[in-house]
């Protein structure tokens, strides 16, 4: 991957995954959104520029990490993220997440409070108001779904479209290891993205701040404040003009500042 | 050749603008479409059908499963079977058929198939299909990604407990029962005949092959759309060491029989362009839920038959007005794919002949009514069917093949519709 560093593969329960190691200094995870790292390389690079070796594993499912069947429940994937993150030794230090990275950080924090040193969190999913549902980023066609994550489409070029240098095989691998990628987050959110998270977001206990696009089509801005009245200790909120649900990939430059600042205090 | 008279139960009175006003027939379908009034004369119409097609000659009957589905009102079509189960006393009655995962738990479905199997006296096929997205993860909100796990676990589950001679426990990733304990068990032994139908999965076509069960290609857009699927399943059979068997196989067909070709165009015409252009305009969003399809199925870039449908709805739709085109699937277009094979009874039987020669099938599941077709067309089309062109296809196979995969009544079963014994 230009630009996004080393790229290294260890196992995880026996199969390949892939992880981004970007920058020099100190080490923050982070856990990607509905599209995986690729589309995210801007805001590893510009997070990097500010002092930060930023860690990035691909989940498995997303880029190259291979999907794991066994892979069922919530619990399930709060246990595999837990297991990724003692992996690439970010386990205990701060850690930027989006969408479903958020959601999944959350509920390892739930579990295993000192998982993290403090969290960047953009837009997580993990609760649910009736009055204003979260919207369902899989039940629509594609050029919807991509429409629903960014402001700015051609940001996620490299995830709906195939790569024109590639011959026909290349194009159908690349399609492929796409739609392994959306079936895993569709499967972490589906039907409806909340699990429970409201009864034990107080064991959370590290710093949090919150981050949200204002244009976001998934999840409305609003639900910054319900994240904002359970979590026990946010330090900081943001809310980005011009930015969608993945606001790190809409405004890199601008989380990679609030992420910089909030981890070089 | 054994011909099944299968029925969908579509809503009757969409309205003409439906495909211009309305997203979808499936899914998000305006609840206040549907005018229960309307369901009780419909209902009453479809049994009343089949019951007419019951006593024709035809060798089964079918029903089916769909959710908030606007040409499909049967959520649940043991219901309609249990009917059938005693006002048709001898035909095989077709369950096509409970989606296995949508059951919690499973065991229901082989209470509910060995409910039937007894009141039936031993005449149900049970159809298991993975189910439709629409149905399956929207109307019922299963996990894409998990759902074929989950379907192929409860036929297991079903499976065993229809077999199984004493209680037993089971600890699948999905059901976990500690007692297993099917209660009333089915005549048929050690199962009724199961039947898998899909819409192009590759992996079903293997899955079919390694349990040695019939698979039943269903789409609405008529044998040239099988071809590819139903060589796909023969090439998984044979890789299995499976034999040719056409009894192993089937597909689903829309079927107009006139008196003559001419009346046969005048006839079903309405009825098939409000099914193509009302009843099928699914919206492309639930066509293809992310995880709902198979690695092998996205590499080997086999679409669905929704997808495909909404992918041309959608198509059809955004095409830029000709003058002289129009945005809807034309008649002429629906027969001259295949959709529906239209014609006298002896332009049916040659088409039927070859399509089950080309695909190697020997069941055809016959849509004789479909889209707003009236009572009484639906019974005058059912009725040339059975007399005029079943009579010319039945011996097909027979003789060449053992099918292995039908009904074994018993032979002392009460015949429902005469009353029970005294």
């Amino acid at each position: 991957m230009t630009g996004a560093g080393v790229i290294s593969e260890s196992l995880f329960r026996g199969q390949p995954f892939e992880s981004h190691v970007v920058g020099d200094g100190p080490t923050v995870g982070y856990l990607h959104g509905t599209l995986g790292v690729a589309s995210a390389v801007p805001f590893l690079t510009a997070t990097a520029s500010t002092g930060l070796t930023v860690v990035a594993p691909s989940l498995p499912g997303f880029g190259s990490s291979e999907p794991c069947s066994d892979l069922r429940t919530l619990f399930d994937w709060v246990c595999a993220a837990s297991e990724v993150l003692d992996l690439v030794a970010v386990s205990g230090k701060p850690c930027v997440a989006s969408s479903i990275g958020a959601m999944l950080a959350l509920e390892v924090a739930a579990v295993r409070p000192d998982a993290f040193e403090e969290l960047v969190l953009v837009a997580p999913f993990g609760l649910w108001d009736d009055a204003q549902p979260v919207a369902d980023p899989f039940g629509v066609t594609l050029g919807v779904q991509r429409e629903l994550l960014t402001v700015d489409v051609e940001k996620t070029a490299t995830f709906f479209e195939n790569d024109p240098s590639l011959d026909a095989d290349g194009k159908i691998s690349e399609t492929v290891q796409q739609y392994q990628a959306r079936s895993t987050a569709a499967s972490l959110i589906w039907p409806i993205p909340e699990f429970g998270l409201s009864s034990r977001i107080h064991r959370v206990t590290c710093p949090v701040t919150l981050i949200w696009g204002a244009q976001d089509a998934i999840i409305p801005v609003d639900y910054l404040e319900r994240f904002a009245s359970l979590l026990p200790n946010v330090v900081g909120a943001h809310i980005i003009e011009d930015a969608g649900h993945l606001v790190e990939i809409d405004r890199p430059d601008e989380v990679a500042q609030i992420v910089s600042k909030a981890f070089n205090r | 050749m054994k011909t099944i008279y299968f029925h969908l139960m579509p809503y009757p009175e969409l309205p003409a603008d439906f495909q211009q006003k309305h997203r979808s027939v499936w899914v998000d379908i305006d609840p206040s479409l549907f005018d229960p009034n309307v369901g009780n004369r419909a209902y009453n119409a479809y049994i009343d059908q089949i019951e007419y097609a019951a006593g024709l000659g035809f060798d089964g009957i079918g029903v089916n499963e769909h959710h908030s589905n606007g040409y499909g009102m049967m959520p649940s079509p043991n219901l309609i079977a249990s009917i059938l189960a005693r006002s048709c006393p001898d035909i095989a009655i077709l369950i096509l058929g409970d989606s296995v995962a949508l059951y919690n738990p499973p065991i229901r479905v082989a209470e509910e198939i060995a409910m039937l199997d007894c009141i039936s006296g031993g005449r149900i096929i049970a159809g298991f299909p993975v189910g439709s997205p629409m149905d399956t993860a929207f109307a019922y909100g299963q996990n894409p990604a998990t759902l074929r796990e989950k379907y192929y676990e409860g036929v297991d589950l079903i499976r065993a407990a229809w077999a199984a001679d004493e209680p037993f426990a089971f600890n699948g990733n999905f059901t976990k029962l500690r007692y297993v304990n099917c209660w009333p068990r089915p005549i048929q032994r050690p199962s009724p005949p199961i039947w898998i139908p899909g819409g192009g999965s590759v992996e079903t076509w293997s899955w079919c092959a390694e349990k040695n069960l019939p698979y039943l290609y269903l789409s609405y857009f008529g044998y040239k759309a099988a071809e590819q699927s139903m060589s796909g399943y023969w090439e998984a059979m044979g890789e299995a060491g499976r034999e040719p068997n056409p009894f192993a196989a089937g597909f689903v067909q829309f079927i107009g029989v006139g008196a003559t070709e001419k009346e046969a165009y005048d006839l079903y015409r309405e009825p098939a362009e409000y099914f193509f252009n009302r009843s099928l305009h699914v919206y492309a969003g639930f066509a293809d839920p992310p995880g709902y399809k198979s690695v092998e199925t996205v590499r080997a870039g086999v679409e669905g038959m929704v997808e495909r449908a909404a992918r041309e709805a959608t198509q059809r739709k955004m095409a830029p007005v000709k003058q002289g085109s129009q945005s809807k699937l034309t008649f002429d277009e629906m027969v001259e794919k295949g959709y529906v094979v239209l014609g006298s009874p002896e332009q049916v039987v040659e088409k039927l002949k070859t399509i089950a020669t080309d695909l190697n099938v020997g069941r055809l599941i016959a849509l004789c009514q479909f889209g707003n077709m009236s009572s009484d067309l639906a019974k005058y089309n059912a009725e040339l069917m059975a007399t005029k062109v079943l009579p010319e296809i039945r011996e097909m196979f027979e003789s060449e093949w053992k099918d292995e995969w039908w009904i074994s009544p018993s032979e002392s079963r009460v015949r429902m519709a005469e009353g029970v014994p005294t």
